[in-house]
């Protein structure tokens, strides 16, 4: 300690002023130390490439002790699933391609029209505190901070630093992570049971035809309900009155003053899966995230165990709409006008990320303000 | 102009930096991919620790603080924050240790233990006062006492590096 030029109480003072002046610095949004984790990021990643192949055979090792019935296991499972998908995903390409052709031509906003970026998950956060992961792409891709991140499962999260080659993704389990989801709630369904023996409770003379269109159910994943392309509305067609034939020809249907007896198609909106939106908030890898300020709608009705769970969009929102999210694993009700609490299980596998999507997408509420 | 170079070479904190951004490449590839019971191991906070143990409060607390500055360069959380935190560390490390009469093996691993039980709780509670939610939880539990044994575990060859990394000047000449 001898030619040390300052005393103890001093070096304590210093090194407290200094942390307080770095943590204040960083709070609010330094570009002084977003350039030096960046000069740092440059410096060090050679570093820890090297580490990296050294320390490959280390790692090998440790997952064949650790991990191999359970990677035997997975392996027979996922060839299982592979070949249980292969027929499923070209009915799947073709339904999703009717369905954004279908949203485009009524103009409504869709995934296709969204430039994305592929990149891979190079590393993830060693602190056991936050939940991020580390990209190999960065703002030399396109990427700014706030922009969604995918996989092919579904959401995973969002952009919250981005270098030039590299980038970070606050993952959607982190707690600081809130999102505007819609939960698809499948209509509870109405059965008439008839007594043999008994009159028919039905007894109006009107006469009502009801056409459903059935198109060959395609599953393309196990999520219930949710099945792009694969179901059709029902339709209900009113009757032509007495004396009256469907015009023909060049001649419209809707002709004036006539309008109660053409066959307008309408669709059943009460058999139509009902939507009900709410906040996604991370807790963190071991708990699923939960969703808050579902309202209790008595046409929602409660919401059931499986219903998808997709993001909602909107001006305000961090993601655009209809991305994956995962399914209803647990309802909690609540007293008073609270509505349910639901927990989600997520569609992606946090454990196993490997190849992203970045969408192109910034939302509005992450865009730097104009100075 | 080489002179120079050579005397900043052989300053003690230029050793411990450059042990620093070894043990933090351990840290971001081997330990965080290897997680027994799920945790992250800590090499940076025995690092830490190691520092204060090897040379003293004073040296630990400064040491300390750069071990955790360079940690807060690869994490997303609030710049300085784990510098704080290692650079108590580091000087609970040597001032725990004042306290032993005649230190033995197992008295140091003992001390490296506790200081790392300190600060796996002092990280979360530090994150919470900067505004991250939901890290304060039972889980810190676990992994404090994962980190510590593990910490423990490997506190004397960590001490023997520190003790070589930040030996004085004068003895390195």
């Amino acid at each position: 300690m001898a030619g040390y030029s300052f005393t103890r109480r001093r070096a304590i003072i210093l090194l407290s002023l200094t942390s307080v002046l770095l943590i204040t610095l960083d709070l609010r949004g330094s570009s002084a130390v977003n350039f030096t984790r960046s000069a740092f990021g440059s410096i060090f990643r050679p570093i820890e490439s090297a580490t990296r192949v050294v320390t490959r055979p280390i790692q090998n090792t440790w997952n064949g002790i650790t991990n191999y019935n359970d990677v035997l296991a997975e392996n027979r499972r996922l060839r299982d699933l592979v070949a249980y998908d292969e027929g499923a995903t070209v009915a799947a390409i073709a339904s999703v391609r009717e369905a954004q052709e279908l949203l485009a031509l009524n103009g409504l906003p869709t995934l296709a029209g969204i430039s994305s970026c592929t990149a891979q998950v190079v590393g993830q956060s060693p602190s056991n505190f936050t939940q991020t992961v580390e990209l190999n792409r960065g703002s030399e891709c396109g990427i700014k901070v706030g922009m969604p991140v995918l996989n092919a499962a579904g959401m995973i999260g969002k952009v919250t630093d981005v270098y030039s080659k590299r980038s970070v993704v606050m993952l959607i389990t982190d707690p600081g992570y809130s999102l505007s989801v819609k939960v698809v709630n499948t209509p509870p369904t109405t059965t008439t049971t008839t007594v043999p023996g008994q009159v028919a409770p039905s007894t109006t003379s009107t006469t009502t035809t009801t056409t459903t269109t059935t198109i060959p159910r395609t599953t393309t994943s196990t999520i219930k309900g949710f099945t792009p392309g694969g179901t059709a509305a029902p339709t209900t067609t009113q009757p032509l009155l007495p004396g009256e034939t469907t015009p023909t020809g060049t001649v419209g249907p809707n002709q004036p003053g006539k309008n109660t007896s053409s066959p307008i198609t309408v669709p059943a909106g009460a058999d139509l899966p009902l939507r009900e939106t709410g906040a996604l908030e991370g807790r963190g890898l071991t708990k699923n995230p939960v969703i808050r300020f579902i309202e209790n709608q008595p046409r929602f009705g409660s919401v059931a165990v499986g219903s998808p769970v997709i993001s909602s969009g909107g001006a305000t929102s961090l993601a655009p709409p209809d991305i994956v999210i995962g399914t209803v694993s647990r309802v909690v009700k609540r007293s008073g006008t609270l509505g349910p609490l639901l927990e989600v299980k997520l569609s992606a596998n946090f454990d196993n990320l490997n190849f992203v999507r970045v969408l192109l997408y910034q939302p509005i509420t992450e865009r730097p303000a104009a100075p | 102009m080489i002179e120079r170079l050579v005397v900043l070479a052989e300053a003690r904190y230029t050793r411990l930096i450059l042990v620093g951004l070894l043990f933090l490449s351990l840290q971001t590839t081997i330990f965080n991919e290897m997680r027994p019971f799920g945790v992250s191991l800590q090499v940076m906070l025995l690092l830490a620790g190691s520092c204060g143990l090897a040379k003293g409060s004073q040296t630990g607390a400064v040491a300390g603080f750069i071990v955790g500055l360079l940690y807060d360069m690869v994490l997303t959380t609030p710049m300085g924050l784990c510098a704080a935190v290692f650079a108590v560390v580091g000087y609970l490390a040597g001032f725990v240790h004042t306290f032993v009469h005649e230190s033995t093996w197992w008295s140091r691993m003992l001390a490296s233990l506790g200081v790392s039980v300190i600060g796996m709780f002092m990280l979360p509670i530090a994150f919470t006062i900067t505004g991250a939610e939901g890290v304060l939880t039972t889980e810190v539990f676990l992994v404090a006492s994962v980190v510590a044994v593990f910490n423990a575990a490997l506190s004397l060859p960590a001490e023997w590096l520190c003790n070589w990394a930040i030996r004085d000047e004068a003895l390195v000449r």
